[in-house]
């Protein structure tokens, strides 16, 4: 008996025993596996698992949860820029509509110009 | 599992949103204005408490460039705010609109459309003495 084993060997070798093994044996080890999927998912970063949306176990909503600090600092930078953005915004908003009535409440021309 | 996901992502959002609502202070009553407050919004005693929120925020915030205006100005200031006050908040907007799009003119337009209309007040007065001078006295 040699002892170089052939990788094209083990896997005949490997096929041929899946085909022998009680069908408890198969259930357990489907079982295991489907068990570690479920584990891998939960703790690889959820954005980068697109391509894995066949896992039974794999849920869309996965996708949306940052499950990283690194995500929710992203997703609190974000948050305070839009706010300070929509803020800023509605400030200018504000100052031109003030700086417009006292023009046209001081001006030369007279209200009824702009009142119809 | 819907949910639990779900929860931080909408109480961020939740807060956003409340954080970023229009902050409205309540506007003072008459008893509780500044003098100079006052004297702009002299015009306005009389309704200045029933006027909406709103419309006393945005009046209050043109009196912070009262003490800072020319005595000419401040006349047309007190002399337009009834008026101005008595606009519907739709009117108001549309002679925000027009004015803009007056000041978007070439200057030389302006200047014309200003003549012109000085030129009718003019003659409005005019009329408007002549009436007077007319009318028999008793």
């Amino acid at each position: 008996m040699s002892n170089q084993l052939n990788p094209g060997k083990i896997v005949h070798l490997l096929t041929i025993s899946n085909g022998k093994m009680a069908e408890s044996t198969l259930s357990a080890l489907k079982n295991s596996r489907q068990k570690a999927l479920k584990k891998q998912s939960v703790q690889v970063p959820a954005f980068t698992l697109a391509s894995h949306a066949t896992h039974t176990s794999f849920r869309w909503t996965d996708r949306l949860a940052p499950h990283s600090t690194l995500l929710w600092i992203a997703a609190g930078l974000l948050a305070v820029i839009l706010l300070a953005g929509t803020s800023y915004w509605q400030h200018l908003q504000e100052q031109q509509i003030d700086a417009t009535d006292i023009a046209i409440l001081t001006g030369d021309l007279p209200i009824d110009i702009f009142v119809k | 599992m819907f949910f639990k996901i779900q929860y931080p992502v909408f109480a961020l959002f939740l807060l956003m949103s409340v954080i970023s609502a229009p902050c409205s202070a309540a506007a003072p009553s008459w008893r509780a204005l500044t003098p100079v407050q006052r004297e702009a919004l002299a015009p306005m005693v009389q309704q200045w408490d029933t006027l909406p929120e709103l419309q006393r925020q945005r009046l209050l915030e043109t009196t912070q460039h009262y003490s800072r205006m020319t005595q000419v100005q401040k006349k047309r200031y007190r002399t337009r705010l009834l008026k101005w006050s008595k606009l519907t908040p739709k009117q108001r907007v549309a002679a925000r609109k027009r004015y803009r799009a007056f000041k978007k003119l070439p200057t030389k337009e302006r200047e014309r459309i200003r003549l012109k209309i000085e030129t009718e007040q003019a003659k409005k007065a005019q009329q408007s003495a002549g009436e007077i001078s007319t009318r028999p006295s008793n």
